[in-house]
């Protein structure tokens, strides 16, 4: 083992990795300082460049992006009280009157080094517990994986949106568009042009449906954010500043990874739940939302700390918890290797430079953050209406080079029109793609199992694993349900 | 008729349609299916009819008015439904435009006047240099990044080729 890693070590540590990487952290922290951009859209516009790369390299520059994108989102949070991403909503909460009092610095660096420490243990609990759950995984049948499946998409659907009604509407639509091209016996299914007879790829889908949403919306809405930069100020933390809040980055980088590594539930949960809970267990709980860096930190460990975990369902039973692991799930696809069980035991080697690789990340996330900082005011400035279109023009090209396909290109202007019906209806995008990516190893599951049962549909509840995540699934939607039926009460309450 | 009546009976309507027509006619079965193995069409019948019932569910929520999800508002700039229906067509109009210009103009071109015409269309008119650096500059760039870099040749037009671009 110990050889594997230092072969391993040596595959990842050469000049060409450590600069994809270096762009990848970088090129994230940019796009997530920028309001209206999200790690999701960093990570779909640089699949169609995987296309390229050697299959480490591609996994890892997703992965520097993501962490990057996490981090940079805190920026825009602190600097314009405009969070760059979701899961940085919290920081703002602190992060900008901290800004205000003339100490945005302090606050980006907090910023900093608590998503690098929520990084890293969420590194090492992603090489500690994936391998054992992929061992654990590869007893399970296709019943058992159908199931989880069904369990890891109403989670989605229950958490994205505000309805969970619209959650599963949303992946229903998902699953029938997966449905589209040649099935496992050789039927082509709604293959309405010779184009459709190979099925949609999924980079036009994702790529049309959360990138080019946002430019339609600029052009209908014309709604542009209107906030002051706040200077960096004050910079430095100081040691003692640190240390009172290092106990709020531990428990916030626990939740992060606990979180990240239940399908479905991510980043954004994690950082409203630690913030929640280092608001509840500190003793200068009532600053914060005044300016208090204990916020910060307990918010921005969080969101990194879910970062590295989000990748264990994904690499030890393929099953991507949010979009961006979705498009990892693509990724890996593209690349010729196949997330779950047997990849521990096909490409181990890979695995293992994967995880020095997200190791490395950790430490140029710091390096980033740092080198960054003062060009963030600027960047954190971009006119929207110049941006959207680029976003646009990446897309156009980045797709077409993938395929060298106009109908790929025509997909992805269409699930961009999908995609803004969409967020008009208030029907979340997520279940949307998650279902998209896994309904093709839902379907063959399915099928497998009651082929294996001689169509006797009990198979799916036959053994206490499928038992397991049947009670998850059904535990999940109570939840939901009762959580809008609670928010429908106050609303109605505050209407009378 | 109110968003959440509209919105139920659109996804209701969308998912039958699926079913009764699409399905149909557009999901074969195969004369042979090895074993025990259910046919190509059960899946996606099985997902449009659970998407039916959905749509029922949320036309029933609707009605009654119970269960319903907070909508969250949509923030304008306060012109008049008709402008943004306008604007939203001019988008669709613009990508379906793109689609037909590229086998005249070639795709860097259609590429630049689809750019350019966004930038237009979100209503930027304050940084005119950017704008033109964008639309012009951007697809160039990224031509030759492609092109150099990776080797993917981008669709001629049938027009420029005939005028030697």
């Amino acid at each position: 083992m110990m050889n594997d890693i230092l072969i391993a070590l040596q595959a990842v540590a050469t000049f060409e990795n450590l600069l994809i990487m270096v762009a990848g952290i970088w090129g994230g922290v940019i796009i997530g300082a920028i309001p209206g951009m999200t790690g999701t859209m960093a990570v779909t516009l640089a699949l169609p460049f995987t296309f390229y790369m050697a299959p480490v390299p591609s996994i890892l520059l997703l992965v520097a992006l993501y962490k990057g994108s996490t981090y940079g989102g805190s920026v825009s949070a602190i600097l314009i009280k405009t969070p760059g991403t979701a899961s940085a909503a919290c920081t703002a909460l602190d992060g900008y009157p901290l800004a205000q009092q003339g100490k945005a610095g302090k606050a980006l660096n907090m910023a900093l080094y608590s998503s690098v420490t929520g990084d890293f243990i969420s590194n090492l609990s992603l090489i500690f517990l994936a391998a054992p759950l992929a061992m654990l995984a590869l007893h399970v049948g296709p019943p058992e994986y159908f199931m989880l499946m069904l369990f890891a998409l109403t989670t989605v659907a229950g958490v994205s949106g505000n309805s969970l009604l619209l959650g599963l509407v949303s992946a229903a639509m998902g699953l029938l568009l997966a449905t589209a091209g040649e099935d496992m016996y050789g039927s082509f299914r709604f293959a309405f042009t010779d184009d459709m007879q190979a099925g949609l790829s999924v980079a036009p889908v994702l790529i049309g449906l959360f990138a080019l949403p946002e430019l339609i919306k600029m052009i209908v809405m014309r709604a542009a954010p209107d906030q002051e930069t706040a200077k960096l100020g004050d910079q430095k933390v100081s040691r003692a500043e640190f240390l009172s809040s290092l106990k709020s980055i531990l428990r916030g980088s626990s939740i992060g990874v606990i979180m990240g590594a239940i399908p479905g539930i991510g980043p954004s949960a994690a950082a409203f739940f630690s913030y929640g809970e280092a608001q509840r267990s500190s003793k200068n709980g009532k600053n914060f939302g005044k300016g208090e860096l204990e916020g910060i930190a307990a918010s921005e460990s969080a969101n990194n700390g879910a970062c590295g975990a989000t990748m264990i369902p994904l690499l030890a039973l393929g099953v991507p918890g949010d979009v961006i692991t979705g498009v990892m799930l693509g990724a890996f696809m593209i690349q010729g290797l196949t997330p779950g069980p047997l990849l521990f035991q096909t490409n181990m080697h890979e695995i293992y430079m994967l995880f020095i690789g997200m190791l490395f990340s950790s430490v140029l996330l710091f390096g980033a953050g740092k080198l960054t900082m003062r060009m963030f005011s600027y960047v954190a400035h971009i006119p929207q209406t110049l941006l959207t279109p680029t976003v646009l023009l990446l897309c156009l090209f980045g797709i077409y080079s993938i395929s060298s396909s106009m109908f790929d290109v025509t997909v992805l202007l269409v699930m961009g029109c999908v995609g803004f019906a969409m967020f008009l209806l208030n029907i979340p995008a997520a279940p949307f793609l998650i279902a998209f990516i896994l309904g093709p190893m839902i379907e063959e599951n399915l099928r497998r199992a009651l082929a294996l049962s001689r169509g006797e549909p009990g198979i799916l509840l036959s053994s206490p694993i499928t038992w397991v995540f049947a009670a998850l699934i059904v535990f999940v939607v109570g939840l939901t349900v009762r959580r809008e039926i609670q928010k429908s009460k106050e609303r109605k309450a505050l209407i009378s | 008729m109110t968003k959440p009546l509209f919105r139920g009976l659109l996804i209701a309507a969308f998912f039958a349609l699926v079913a009764a027509v699409l399905i149909p006619v557009y999901v074969p079965r195969p004369a042979f299916i090895p074993g025990f193995a259910p046919p190509p069409d059960m899946w996606p019948r099985t997902v449009a009819l659970i998407g039916t019932g959905l749509g029922l569910l949320a036309i029933v929520q609707a009605v009654l008015g119970r269960g319903l999800p907070n909508e969250e508002l949509i923030e304008t700039d306060g012109a008049p439904v008709a402008t943004m229906v306008l604007r939203a067509l001019g988008a669709a109009a613009a990508f379906a435009g793109f689609v037909l210009v590229v086998p005249l103009a070639g795709f860097p071109i259609a590429a630049m006047a689809l750019t350019g015409l966004c930038i237009l269309l979100t209503g930027e008119r304050g940084h005119v240099l950017w704008a033109l650096a964008i639309s012009i500059l951007g697809p160039l760039l990224l031509l030759t990044f492609f092109q150099q870099a990776l080797g993917t040749q981008f669709p001629k037009g049938m027009l420029t080729t005939a005028i030697g671009i």
